[in-house]
């Protein structure tokens, strides 16, 4: 669980190649994972392997209920415990359909390349009344499969005018936010469930993923891993793999300067799931 | 389930195919419609089919005593308990926590310290409609305007008939439990034309409502601050639109999907926009609700039999209700009560001067309607006071100062649309589609089916919820 580093970064296939257990994704993008460990760790009892992405500028933004990064996150473990078995059924059947049929793109994150009606008039630019600033084109860039599998597009990664569109949203994203890094109240809600899960047998992971540019360079100012990232490793006392430690990832390079491309984050997740099995934080349960 | 779903596609094939195979006779039919109704509204959450069913249980006894009792006090008892029973599921789902609200917030003001948590109380969907049908039953038993159901599968049937459970239109016993007698078909004709307006009113739901007014609507009302009179008034438009789509395209969904089994439902909107005053409005909007009051509330308070003095009190009580039917909160009684005023002074204003009506003075009185209408949407939207409060002023032009929140493109859009909106009505307000379609080209309509199919298939509908299941 985690953001979308995690949601790009950690394929699917080549984790369950390395350790014969498929995962279950559920990152999310533009959201804190606090929310959904906190519902794991208290709404189950689920005592097996938790890795936790640690975006700092996510992570640790907020425990307001009502703030975006939280409430991005609570809203879908929300709803996966109030869908109606209408809603269930919506699903299921839409699989096949989704399987078979070639679809208007469309999403509910509303990308700029979206061509449903709403979102076709939604590019139509009529000048700007309000006279505040602009939302830049933020199109989709990535792909997510039926079980949350999320490799980037292949656009992002070969095409740098389209990535460097992507950089523009995240430079507004970021230089809007004005809202502090909230370290301790995150910290310290993150530090409760994460001894409720450990004392109860559970294999707590903390990742770092790469990011690298500007943004490595804004994280690195002002989330850096000395004030944010050090302190929660030793306060949670979990495994924890911060990507520069490794020779092999030092130099991956973000196509949009926060995920990894797909032939990457297979690379990544194939690397890191090895090097935590001969840590010894991942147990070798691949069977052939 | 929702109309705009693909379970509802799936379900609605298979209900047809049954309905219309040999497997099954009449009664077979029924039974398989009264089940394929309990699917359709458990699917959204079983164990409140069992409301459904105490109501049907209630209400069938009731009505079976009330066929044979003479004796007037037991008649009344019977009544008693039906009302009881339905009102009591409606006070304790919907108005539950309003009350304890209200009752902390009175003990509260008068000094005496008292906190209470709120209950956790899931409203069930359709409530307000399936009650207020069931009991529209028991009252006509009461009064003997009805016969009573022939057997307890025709009952069940009319009150949980799902094509109209969960936001009507509240049908009468008399007009649907005896299409329940003999066998319905379909006709070719109407089978297409029910098909026809599943597609229209889908398109004015995912198309209309949702694609093109509800996010200006919900920016609006949304916005913390003070806004300009423009943004106010195209968020207020904009809503005007939204809720008369969503709860037309559901009528209309409803409407044509009965009608595709050959059970005919009455029409529960004509054209409202184009009314001309306030009665008017009321015999065009929601009118299976509007006459429902009418019967049910307003002419038992005295109606205009007892003088004018009663006749304004009753006309208030009656809209206050029914403000407070929409939704437990303060806001939809204040929107009632506006109403209730409208319909006072037009009634004043009715003996002091006569108008005759023509095309000109026809529709400027029309648009001064749909204007008033639009404060009145102010507060039926507003989740709080202040934000009426703050729309109000703004629509008013008093916050000269107010913030821009949308763009120029937004308000052209409402505007086009709510003028579209407006023009169609006021074409309309004396014909029905049925009539213009009866006049107009097969190819012309077979075009604007295309082109509403396409919209609703490109608007790719998020599965929004209908506004009036909540209430």
């Amino acid at each position: 669980m985690g953001s979308s580093r995690v949601l790009f970064d950690i394929q699917l296939d080549e984790w369950e190649a390395e350790t014969g257990v498929r995962p279950i994704q559920l990152a999310s993008a533009g959201a804190s994972p606090l929310p959904i460990f906190h519902d794991v760790v208290n709404n189950t009892d689920f005592k097996g392997t938790i890795l936790v992405g640690v975006t700092p500028g996510l992570f640790f933004s907020t425990t307001y209920p009502e703030a975006s990064p939280w409430k991005r996150a609570q809203t879908r473990a929300d709803y996966y415990k109030n869908r109606t078995y209408a809603q269930r059924l919506n699903h299921w059947l839409s699989l096949p359909l989704q399987k078979s049929l070639v679809f208007v793109s469309t999403s509910e994150e509303g990308w700029t390349d979206d061509i449903d009606l709403k979102s076709l008039l939604n590019n139509i630019n009529s000048g700007n009344r309000t006279g505040k600033p602009q939302y830049p084109p933020f199109n989709a860039f990535a792909y997510i499969e039926e079980d949350r599998n999320n490799p980037m597009s292949e656009k992002t990664a070969t095409d740098t005018a389209f990535a460097n569109s992507i950089k523009e949203a995240w430079k507004f994203i970021i230089l809007g936010n004005k809202n502090p890094p909230e370290r301790e109240a995150t910290t310290n809600f993150f530090l409760v469930d994460a001894k409720k899960f450990i004392e109860r047998g559970g294999n707590l992971i903390l990742l770092r993923c790469p990011s690298s540019g500007w943004i490595k360079g804004g994280e690195d100012k002002f989330l850096s891993r000395e004030e944010f990232w050090d302190p929660l490793v030793k306060a949670t006392n979990a495994k924890a793999y911060y990507f520069e430690d490794y020779d092999q990832f030092k130099n991956l390079e973000c196509p949009e300067w926060s995920h990894l491309s797909a032939p990457d984050a297979r690379f990544f997740t194939t690397e890191l799931v090895r090097i935590m099995k001969a840590d010894g934080a991942l147990s070798n349960s691949k069977t052939n | 389930m929702l109309f705009n779903s693909l379970s509802f596609i799936v379900f609605l094939v298979i209900v047809l195919a049954l309905y219309y195979s040999k497997l099954f006779n009449w009664t077979g039919k029924k039974r398989m419609l009264l089940f394929a109704s309990y699917v359709f509204y458990g699917l959204w959450n079983p164990p409140l089919v069992i409301l459904l069913w105490i109501s049907t249980g209630v209400d069938w006894i009731t009505g079976k005593k009330l066929s044979v009792e003479e004796n007037q006090k037991k008649r009344k008892l019977w009544l008693l308990l039906s009302m009881c029973v339905n009102l009591g599921f409606l006070g304790f789902f919907k108005y539950g926590n309003f009350l304890l609200e209200n009752f902390t917030h009175l003990m509260n003001s008068i000094g005496v310290e008292y906190q209470a948590q709120p209950m956790d109380i899931i409203l069930p969907m359709g409530i307000s409609f399936y009650t207020f049908q069931t009991m529209s039953y028991t009252i006509d038993m009461y009064l003997k305007r009805t016969e009573r159901a022939k057997t307890f599968l025709d009952f069940a049937l009319y009150v949980t008939f799902f094509p109209q459970l969960v936001a009507g239109p509240i049908v009468r016993a008399g007009d649907l439990i005896s299409q329940f007698y003999e066998e319905k078909r379909a006709t070719i004709n109407q089978f297409i034309w029910g098909t026809f307006l599943l597609t229209i009113g889908l398109f004015q739901k995912v198309v209309l409502a949702d694609t093109l007014l509800s996010d200006t609507s919900d920016q609006v009302f949304g916005a913390k601050g003070v806004l300009s009179g423009l943004d106010a008034w195209t968020g207020t438009l904009a809503f005007s639109g939204q809720i008369f789509f969503d709860f037309a395209g559901y009528s209309t969904c409803a409407i044509g999907i009965a009608l595709m089994l050959g059970i005919i439902l009455p029409d529960n909107f004509r054209y409202p926009y184009a009314a001309i005053g306030f009665s008017d409005l009321w015999r065009r909007w929601h009118i299976s609700l509007s006459t429902w009051l009418r019967d049910y509330l307003y002419i038992p308070l005295g109606g205009n039999k007892h003088g004018v003095l009663r006749m304004y009190v009753a006309l208030m009580v009656t809209m206050l209700l029914g403000g407070l039917w929409h939704g437990a909160a303060w806001t939809f009684v204040i929107w009632g009560a506006l109403h209730g005023i409208y319909l006072v002074i037009e009634r004043l204003l009715r003996n002091k001067i006569h108008i005759k009506i023509n095309a000109i003075n026809g529709i400027f009185l029309a648009l001064l309607t749909y204007t008033l209408v639009n404060f009145t949407w102010v507060f039926f939207r507003a989740r709080e006071f202040s934000t009426a409060k703050n729309m109000i002023t703004s629509m008013l032009f008093m916050n000269g100062d107010g913030e821009k929140l949308l763009q120029s493109f937004d308000i052209l859009k409402v505007f086009v649309l709510i003028t579209l909106l407006f023009i169609c009505h006021w074409v309309m307000r004396n014909t029905s589609m049925e009539e213009v379609s009866k006049k107009t080209s097969p190819w012309i309509l077979g075009i604007g089916w295309a082109v509403m199919f396409f919209l609703i298939a490109i608007a790719q509908g998020s599965g929004e919820q209908f506004i009036y299941f909540q209430f």
